[in-house]
């Protein structure tokens, strides 16, 4: 307990203090995982198999691993090497524990599953166990209960549980990543767990679905919808029933819908009125509010986590840039000046950094992010291919893409300094447009 | 609010915003509470293509919860709910009527040998060679004047999705104006953007790009 408050307490400190520090902008937010912060050491004895299948404890090692991984709080430590005990552990801890801090360890986990063989729908359970090295205690656990089909779940239950309790945030291990994949000819919404696994079909209408994003609740998915193939609606789709709606019919372009951060308004381009122009619909009161006026196309509209301002794609300057404007169509600005192609904007959760599609000279499409004051841009992916569709995790700690990088567009993600790319879908010929999901 | 207000609320904003909607359910109930006026009024009709009866989607008065119950000293059990139920069933009829009414358009644009615009990298300015093509068009167009055109602007994979379905639109867009000068009736053609979505090619090859940027011109057969 002492010692989570501690490290809870340094990471504000050390959060406010940086983003005092790197950014005049009223709409940052604090990180507790910057470049140079240090990780806390975690080491997970073992989820021992306690009845069932042989593969029950290592497939749950392996989805705990995974997500403390990707947490980004935790780095993973090796206990043998610290002299700690990583075999037959009970519910109590090992005497080995005692001390582990002074050895490098601040977090000791362990546990055990078994899932009942031969029932129709089998019942599995996972025990699970936290000690603070800090104080020298088990702190706490949790006796998970559940259908077979729920055993990765548990283990990104208990992985939030970590987060939670060592940052105050939620983590990202029981988020969703929504996509469209082509069958056939058509594209269809899909969505799946933020790993890759669990994938299910969303939609079946024969033609093409597009740019799903998700409301702030998670309850629905607003995409570009072509209904009779002649022309584009926005729709908005209820996840948990299948049940839809065509929210805007309008003629010629409907596309980027995006809702803002307090599910108030759906921002989106249509074309209905000449040319690609943005307009903002109040999902309450259904008020169309028209938010660009400019002979050029205008797109792309991705909110700050404020939901004050947006950025914008447009190609009102020569070829696409980024623009910024507030909420109401006013305070027009351009944001990005490297390059002649710069697209796709997505606004990282935390206000920081906006990511998005950049041309390079090679005239290859990568991942750049910029910061919301133009004074700092990365470019993080690089090579061969056309990257697209950046959305972030709801913690901004990842960037979620599609990628021509294997030969077929698959989806992938990586850290936003650029480290860890990971590839998340492995199946289909087409998968395409990601959209993280908010956290729980 | 009580249970009669809570009840009638949401009828009180579907009668605001379908017009002629349950005028009489509505007055009574402004009339009854007197709380119900605090709430935003609705406009009396949606703006023209705007649903008016879509579920709100704010945040506000919803449950924050994490679902998590927290780390307990002594382990209390859990139980996990399953992720399945959360997804709903689909309907794959639409599906197959759709591939159905693609078929059909493929064959009659394959019988009046329609043929197409193409474009250069990132442009939507029509090619002398695109102007041959349209010539020709216009010529079928004239010689069957009842048949109505669809221009699908398409694009290559290099660049983002959204951008490449607004390029598309204007590249369909040039293509129904080269032929309205050509002295086809705007109303006859109609115009629609696939962006990178439905690619006539799947190769990273400029031979298949090239293939992807155009202005596919198609005979519409719905009604």
């Amino acid at each position: 307990m002492k010692f989570s408050g501690w490290i809870a307490l340094s990471l504000v400190l050390f959060g406010g203090l940086a983003g005092i520090l790197e950014s005049g902008a009223a709409d940052v937010f604090l990180e507790a995982t910057r470049t140079d912060f240090q990780k806390i050491p975690l080491g997970l004895v073992g989820i021992q198999n306690a009845g069932g299948p042989e593969w029950l404890g290592g497939r749950l090692e392996e989805v705990l691993k995974a997500d403390i991984r990707r947490s980004l709080v935790f780095s993973l430590v090796d206990l043998p090497g610290a002299g700690i005990k990583v075999r037959d552990v009970g519910p109590d801890p090992d005497p080995s524990f005692k001390g582990a801090a002074e050895r490098g360890v601040s977090v000791i986990i362990w546990g055990k599953a078994s899932l009942k063989t031969g029932d129709k729908d089998p019942e599995a359970n996972m025990d699970a166990y936290v000690y603070d090295a800090g104080s020298d205690e088990m702190v706490g656990g949790k006796k998970y209960v559940g259908s077979s089909s729920v055993v990765r779940l548990m283990a990104h239950r208990f992985a939030d549980e970590l987060v939670f309790r060592y940052t105050g945030e939620p983590g990202i291990a029981r988020t969703k990543i929504a996509y469209v994949s082509e069958q056939g000819a058509a594209r269809e919404l899909f969505v799946m767990d933020y790993d890759g696994y669990e994938p299910r079909q969303l939609t079946s209408d024969g033609f093409l679905n597009l740019m799903p994003r998700w409301s702030p609740d998670r309850r629905f998915l607003v995409f570009t919808a072509y209904r009779d193939r002649q022309s584009q609606t926005i729709d908005m789709l209820e996840v948990a029933t299948g049940k839809r709606w065509t929210l805007a019919a309008f003629g010629g372009v409907n596309i980027t819908p995006n809702l803002s951060p307090d599910g108030n308004f759906l921002a989106f381009a249509s074309s209905h009125e000449g040319n690609s122009e943005l307009y903002r619909l109040d999902t309450r009161t259904k008020a169309l509010q028209r938010l660009t006026t400019h002979s050029a196309g205008d797109l792309s509209p991705s909110w700050s986590p404020s939901g004050r301002d947006l950025v914008f794609t447009s190609d009102r300057s020569g070829g696409p840039q980024l623009f910024l404007m507030s909420a109401d169509g006013t305070n027009v600005r351009r944001l990005t000046f490297e390059g002649e192609y710069n697209a796709a904007p997505a606004w990282s959760p935390r206000g920081n950094w906006i990511a998005y599609v950049c041309r390079t000279k090679e005239k290859q499409y990568k991942l750049c992010v910029i910061t919301p004051d133009g004074q700092k841009r990365v470019q993080l992916t690089t090579g061969h291919g056309v990257d697209d569709s950046p959305s972030w995790s709801p913690d901004g700690r990842h960037i979620v893409f599609s990628s021509i990088l294997d030969g077929k567009s698959q989806i992938y993600m990586i850290n936003v300094d650029g480290k860890d790319l990971e590839r998340v879908t492995f199946t289909g010929v087409h998968n395409s447009a990601p959209a993280w999901s908010p956290a729980l | 609010m009580n249970t009669w207000s809570k009840a009638l609320f949401p009828l009180t904003l579907v009668a605001g915003l379908v017009l002629f909607g349950l005028p009489g359910c509505a007055s009574k109930s402004v009339q009854s509470e007197g709380e119900t006026a605090t709430v935003t009024p609705p406009p009396a009709k949606g703006p023209q293509g705007v649903n008016p009866n879509f579920p709100d989607t704010s945040l506000a008065n919803k449950d924050a919860s994490t679902g998590l119950r927290g780390l307990d000293r002594t382990p209390s059990e859990e139980r996990v709910p399953g992720s399945g139920s959360m997804v709903a069933k689909m309907d794959p009829s639409q599906g197959s009527r759709q591939t159905e009414d693609i078929r059909s358009e493929q064959i009659a644009t394959a019988a009046a040998g329609l043929r197409d615009a193409f474009f250069a990298y990132d442009s939507f300015a029509i090619t002398d060679d695109g102007r041959d093509a349209l010539v020709k068009d216009a010529e079928w167009a004239r010689a069957n004047p009842n048949a109505k055109l669809k221009i699908e602007g398409h694009c290559d994979e290099r660049g983002t999705s959204a951008y490449n379905i607004v390029l598309g639109e204007k590249r369909a867009k040039a293509v129904r104006n080269y032929l309205v000068e050509l002295g086809i009736n705007a109303n006859r053609v109609s115009v629609v953007s696939y962006g990178k979505e439905r690619p006539f090619c799947s190769e990273h090859t400029e031979t298949c790009y090239a293939q992807n940027r155009r202005g596919h011109v198609v005979v519409r057969t719905d009604k």
